[in-house]
């Protein structure tokens, strides 16, 4: 089977600083892969080099049937946008803060993207939303705003978001770390369930436990490039020693 | 350009036809002539409470225009106001006691004189330094900036301060601010007369002004000056140029010695309940016709802009970023006034030759926008740039995500001080007096020339003003309401 994900030789640096050299990767459909790796390691710009909210200087990125060359992408500005846009348009994002539409309620968030971008029929997105958020335990909370949300709930709402734009792909960026300790728990249970009815996925966390659960495929980035990869298997016993020391940071940490 | 196809929106909406200056009816011989006169200056020209717009010189004007076959239109504005109206086409005559002189002469055509003056020089009361036009040397005097008594202080070495009208002089007289005036006697009689004032005087002749006043017309306009004429000529051989002048000052002011004029007042039993009583109502209608819709249409066209110029700073292109940080620097760094003036007086000189009512909400717009454009791009910069990532991530980029996500949010932030233009906005239109729009305040203004009751009437157009702000702040309230309801 060939992969739905592929990204090639990405690179970036701001000014001096060089924060992606040369990183790549290959995602079979239906897998979970978890990016992991100290602050500034450069995993967050690889996650948002998959749906070009960064700009990588050079390399590609494959989603499906989109390929960006981020080395020469169109010079006319119209048609970098439509590009970029068709790439983005192969994923959903779970955002670190949530970033939902704070004016709109919980079902105007979820039915935003297939409503207004996707010309999907109101009644059909609003029925597809419906199930999506009792997917995650919000049934009966469509009409509250997200204000009146606790922050697992928050971040529930920013997966049926997500998910209800029906991508090849889901990403997500630190799903967990702006939430108190307790509200974890909630979150990552829906996470487990989508890996296990086959939704492709790509993970930014520090949860190493869950990861262990989740992965198919783990990726170590270390000052911009990755340092270890494996399966799930890294996580227990890795081979070089700046994962090591990570792992025995996070462990304790957690 | 987008700004200017607005503009053009804009001006049409609000009716603007280049009315020709006379234009000829076809069906019978009726010109219609727009006279100039300020409707402030009694007895020669102001508003009576019962008769609405009279006087001496509105009187003498009517009387010429049914000998003429005019059909009249009269636009009231203050004096400084009325030479840049008849300059710029907006009125075709001035009938408002204008003395001949030289400089005017130059410029203008005058009619034959239908009011023969003097000058005289008043103080306060108890001022007895000052009896001669020597005396004024070195001494403040207020006067009309472009009155031709004005000229005469000037050349007798005084410091002249501008000032809108001889009421407000009179006021700066009892108030030592200034110290002397030169005027018209029959002005100067009337006012006294009417107010029953003794704290102003006449301390002497201003000698060798004799004063020869006349209707005013453009030097292109030598035809109507000559029906003018025509008019006049046979308004005095039949007697009626006498019997208007009789009416208002006891003698015949139409010849050069027509004896000595006797001034009853105009208005001098009337009190300050009954002044306030009888100015509420004109006062009110002004608000209605001139106050509230300049600012509801000006508030309108203003955001509209604001939000264009808005847009253009914060595009990422230069062409559009460059004019819009231009304009708005241009807009908050001159006066209100001078771009009504330039838009009003100015802009005809090149051809755009809009009405009172249209120019006024044009320069009025255009301040708001520059204004509210800052508010409205600090409040869209505001909204945090995870919305705008998380709203390309559903598929809205551009101007989707601005007006579904960014927009609705920056709204909320931005009514607060959006009010606080539009409470702004309400209390500046009272400058629009000056491109001869009748508003609130100008209705004030001409309520106390004729009864100098200031303080009260003064007092009620702030009344006014504060009341519709008033009404603006209630309605504020549940608009925030609205907009921050998903704000726990």
């Amino acid at each position: 089977m060939s992969a739905l994900i592929r990204a090639e030789g990405l690179r970036k640096s701001f000014g001096d600083q060089e924060v992606l050299r040369d990183v790549g990767f290959e995602a079979e459909p239906g897998t979970c892969t978890v990016l992991l790796g100290p602050s500034g390691s450069g995993k967050t710009t690889v996650l948002r080099s998959l749906n070009a909210l960064a700009e990588p200087d050079s390399g590609t990125v494959r989603i499906g049937d989109v390929e960006v060359d981020y080395g020469a992408l169109p010079r006319a500005a119209r048609e970098r946008r439509a590009l970029l846009r068709r790439l983005r348009s192969r994923s959903g994002m779970v955002f670190q803060s949530h970033n939902l539409f704070p004016h709109r309620t919980v079902l105007g968030n979820v039915i935003e993207g297939p409503v207004r971008a996707q010309g999907v029929d109101h009644d059909e997105a609003v029925h597809a939303a419906r199930e999506l958020l009792a997917q995650v335990g919000l049934a009966g909370r469509e009409d509250a705003y997200p204000s009146q949300l606790s922050g697992g709930q928050q971040q529930r709402v920013g997966i049926a978001r997500a998910l209800a734009l029906r991508p090849e792909v889901v990403l997500f960026d630190e799903p967990t770390s702006a939430l108190d300790p307790e509200l974890v728990g909630e979150v990552l249970g829906v996470v487990r369930d989508l890996a296990a009815t086959g939704w492709t996925m790509v993970i930014v966390t520090h949860e190493v436990r869950f990861a262990r659960d989740v992965a198919d495929q783990v990726l170590f980035l270390d000052g911009g490039v990755v340092a270890e990869r494996g399966g799930p298997e890294v996580l227990s016993d890795p081979v070089t020693e700046r994962a090591r020391q990570f792992l025995r940071r996070v462990l304790e940490a957690g | 350009m987008l700004l200017g196809a607005m503009l053009a929106a804009l001006t049409a909406v609000l009716g603007v036809g280049t009315a020709p200056a006379h234009a000829a009816d076809e069906g019978g011989d009726l010109v219609v002539v727009r006279v100039g006169t300020e409707g402030t200056y009694p007895p020669f020209t102001y508003v009576d409470p019962d008769d609405g717009l009279t006087g001496y010189d509105v009187e003498v004007i009517e009387a010429v225009a049914d000998r003429a076959g005019w059909e009249l239109e009269f636009v009231r504005a203050q004096f400084d106001a009325l030479f840049p109206a008849l300059d710029s086409g907006r009125v075709d005559v001035l009938a408002n006691q204008v003395t001949i002189n030289p400089e005017r002469r130059a410029r203008y055509l005058f009619s034959t004189p239908y009011t023969f003056s003097r000058g005289v020089i008043v103080t306060a009361a108890d001022n007895d330094d000052i009896t001669s036009l020597e005396d004024l040397r070195g001494r403040t005097v207020a006067q009309s900036e472009t009155s031709n008594w004005a000229q005469v202080a000037r050349d007798a070495g005084a410091n002249v301060e501008s000032v809108e009208g001889f009421a407000q002089t009179a006021e700066l007289l009892v108030q030592g601010r200034v110290d002397a005036t030169v005027n018209d006697n029959i002005a100067v009689l009337d006012y006294l007369a009417s107010s029953g004032t003794d704290k102003i005087k006449i301390a002497g002749d201003a000698e060798g002004e004799e004063g020869r006043q006349a209707l005013v017309f453009r030097r292109d306009e030598a035809e109507l000056r000559d029906q003018a004429d025509r008019a006049i000529a046979e308004l005095r051989a039949d007697g009626t140029l006498e019997e208007i002048s009789e009416k208002y000052f006891g003698a015949d002011v139409s010849v050069a010695d027509g004896g000595e004029v006797d001034v009853a007042g105009s208005d001098a039993d009337r009190g300050s309940l009954e002044v306030l009583q009888d100015a509420a109502w004109p006062m009110l209608r002004g608000a209605l016709v001139g106050t509230i819709p300049l600012t509801a249409v000006s508030f309108v066209g203003g955001l509209l802009i604001a939000l264009l110029v808005a847009l253009a700073r914060m595009s990422p292109s230069r062409l559009l970023r460059a004019p819009a940080r231009f304009y708005v620097s241009l807009i908050r760094g001159t006066p209100l006034l001078v771009q009504l003036f330039i838009v009003f007086y100015g802009l005809p000189q090149v051809g755009v030759d809009l009405p009172s009512f249209a120019a006024a909400c044009l320069a009025l717009s255009l301040n708001v926008g520059g204004y509210a454009a800052e508010i409205i791009r600090a409040s869209v910069l505001s909204v945090p740039t995870g919305q705008v990532e998380a709203a390309a991530t559903v598929g809205l980029d551009g101007w989707a995500a601005m007006r579904r996500i960014v927009l609705p949010q920056a709204a909320r932030i931005a009514v607060p001080p959006l009010s606080n233009t539009l409470l702004s906005l309400v209390k500046d239109t009272s400058l629009a007096a000056v491109v001869l729009v009748t508003e609130l305040f100008r209705e004030a203004q001409v309520a106390a020339a004729l009864s100098t009751e200031y303080l009260p009437l003064y007092c009620l157009a702030a009344l006014y003003y504060w009341v519709l702000c008033y009404l603006i702040t209630l309605a504020q309230e549940p608009l925030e309401r609205r907009l921050g309801r998903y704000v726990a």
